[in-house]
């Protein structure tokens, strides 16, 4: 049998086979015809067994890169990206990275750097006059003043659906950038930890000095554990990816990544949601007129549920 | 991840996938010049969205006087968009976002597998440290240069690489209907065999010479020609351009001159010579008795 032989015996079958493909590249696929779907796949197997014989049947170049394309077009529409299941994510949030967590030394890392930069910046800005001036400016101290010289209770309500939007945009960018960041060997994490840290505790300093101080504490406890622990979170999930790079463990330094950075992704998500929670108080609870009380309590209850979160789903068990 | 040792280092950006059917089929994988168009059609895409649904929640949250949320949820838009919109189409839609497809490519795991939701999102977040310094994509293109497979740092951390998904149609065997052509093919003698690399050889030669003019046709074609012509007893001017057609033609289209010769007109074998057994019906390959081999 001549090769244009074959070709015509085979043409058939492999039209029919990008026919399908067509199909179920759009949005609906095959899901309402399981015939075409087993169809599908006796078709693609032998699209598959005609490759592996193309070299034998001296089948001409130009045909052969046809069925490479085809085999491949098939193999991506048969073996279809795997999608998110609740399941799966609630299992990873809730009992995966607690565990893992609980014995990371990235995160009792990046704990340390944060509030040791924090606690630095916080103390020099109360103390030493003139520091905030250097690392904030002049510019930024006054709008700081300037808006917390009303009293929390003359706030305008109206503004809390924007701000709401604004601090999910703007802190759990912070966040992932700062996980992103991580990945250049952990410094990049480092550095932007440090920055974060030190220009919040310069504010936290530099407010205790002014007369604003009592709106100003006021206004951070309730949102305060959420979002301070959230700007933690994703600084050790970008040091994890950033230190595998240094310490493979073994392994390539490409295959390191790859596993830490499978890890510290559902690690940073975590620190989205509670970005999330933080920006969610921060908007509606923090500037409320409710009592200093309630505010606080928000705060004791968040820490809690932390804790809980840390250690009670965290700690190590025998199974 | 495959080996990048120096002996199976490659020239081009093809790379080679095993699939479970125990058959290895290649990929092209996709350069920037692919990826950049994309990534500009997703980012006005974005934008496009972004816009339009600005304007919807102005005018749903307008209507009820809360445009403060509704500004809210706009800039929460914005970040689904600016962080997820990546993650969530390649996970939704098997590997592409809307840019993507247009450009035909496709995201899949390194080792050839669909890409998860994990790792799609992964790839995306990592955008960030890609597109440093200052959204230029400085370092995401140079990690692309370091490896044979373009990927970015994104593409590395979540294992993950980017390849052409070309569509094409099958336009069937390549066939040559110059006249002197035929008149040569009708010359060859019947017991023409040609081996395996001389076919190889023929093939290239006839699916390229299109592209070329004439007398380097003839440069190139005259070492493969010349003895073929001596063998065949042809006479030394024959054209070695047209020879070498013949000499494909008897090859891949037809062994039988007679069936071209009668009916004058070139060359669509009949199906009624083409045996057609029933299983070939059912989508079994016709000529496979045992499994088939890695190839």
């Amino acid at each position: 049998m001549r090769v244009s032989d074959l070709l015509q015996s085979r043409q058939k079958n492999w039209g029919e086979l990008e026919s399908l493909c067509v199909r179920l590249e759009t949005w609906k696929g095959l899901r309402r015809d399981p015939a075409g779907a087993t169809r599908f796949a006796a078709l693609y197997r032998s699209l598959c067994a005609d490759l592996a014989l193309a070299e034998a049947y001296q089948l001409p170049p130009e045909t052969v890169r046809y069925l490479h394309r085809l085999v491949g077009r098939a193999h991506n529409q048969l073996y279809r990206s795997r999608q998110f299941t609740i399941s799966a994510w609630t299992r990873s949030l809730l009992v995966d990275v607690p565990r893992r967590l609980f014995g990371d030394n990235c995160l009792r890392l990046a704990f340390c750097i944060f509030w040791g930069a924090f606690l630095v910046a916080a103390l020099l800005a109360a103390r030493q006059p003139g520091f905030t001036e250097q690392l904030l400016g002049k510019e930024m101290i006054q709008q700081m003043e300037e808006m917390y010289a009303t009293p929390i209770r003359a706030l305008d309500p109206a503004g809390r659906g924007l701000m709401l939007g604004f601090y999910v945009f703007n802190n759990a960018g912070i966040g992932l950038r700062c996980f992103a960041f991580g990945l250049v060997f952990g410094v990049g994490g480092v550095l932007v930890t440090v920055y974060n840290a030190t220009q919040l505790g310069a504010v936290f300093g530099h407010m205790s000095t002014v007369g604003q101080w009592g709106n100003f504490s006021e206004f951070v406890t309730a949102h305060g554990p959420f979002e301070l622990t959230a700007i933690v979170l994703s600084a050790a999930a970008g040091m994890r990816m950033g230190f595998a790079l240094v310490d493979t463990g073994g392994l390539r330094r490409i295959a390191a990544l790859e596993r830490a950075a499978g890890e510290a992704m559902p690690v940073a998500c975590a620190a989205v949601l509670l970005f999330v929670l933080a920006a969610l108080i921060e908007a509606f609870i923090s500037p409320s007129p409710l009592p200093y009380g309630v505010k606080a309590g928000v705060a004791v209850l968040s820490a809690a549920l932390l804790m809980l979160y840390f250690v009670g789903l965290g700690m190590p068990r025998g199974d | 991840m495959d080996s990048m040792t120096p002996g199976d280092a490659q020239l081009d950006t093809t790379i080679e996938i095993v699939t479970p059917e125990n058959i290895a089929f290649r990929y092209q994988v996709a350069g920037p010049f692919r990826r950049l168009p994309a990534f500009l059609l997703d980012v006005a895409l974005q934008t496009l969205i972004w816009w339009a649904g600005g304007g919807l929640l102005a005018m749903l949250f307008g209507a009820v006087g809360l445009a403060g949320l509704g500004f809210g949820f706009w800039l929460i838009l914005w970040f689904v968009l600016s962080w997820f919109y990546g993650g969530l189409f390649e996970t939704y839609c098997n590997g592409q976002t809307p840019g993507k497809r247009m450009m035909r490519i496709r995201v899949i795991a390194s080792d050839g597998q669909p890409i998860n939701g994990l790792q799609a999102v992964l790839r995306n977040l990592l955008r960030a440290i890609d597109g440093q310094p200052l959204f230029t994509y400085q370092l995401g293109l140079f990690s692309a240069m370091m490896n044979d497979r373009f990927q970015r740092l994104g593409d590395l951390a979540s294992g993950t690489m980017v390849v052409v998904d070309e569509r094409e149609r099958f336009r069937g065997i390549l066939q040559i209907d110059e006249p002197e052509v035929l008149r040569l093919a009708r010359q060859i003698p019947a017991t023409f065999q040609a081996a395996p690399s001389l076919a190889r050889t023929l093939a290239a030669y006839a699916e390229r010479r299109l592209g070329l003019p004439v007398p380097r046709r003839i440069e190139i074609a005259r070492h493969l020609a010349d003895p073929l012509a001596r063998r065949f007893g042809l006479p030394a001017d024959t054209s070695p351009d047209h020879l070498l057609c013949a000499a494909y033609q008897r090859t891949f289209v037809a062994d039988d001159p007679a069936r071209w010769q009668s009916s004058g007109v070139p060359l669509t074998p009949s199906a009624a010579l083409v045996a057609e057994p029933a299983a070939r019906a059912a989508g079994h390959s016709p000529f496979v008795s045992q499994p088939p081999a890695a190839g």
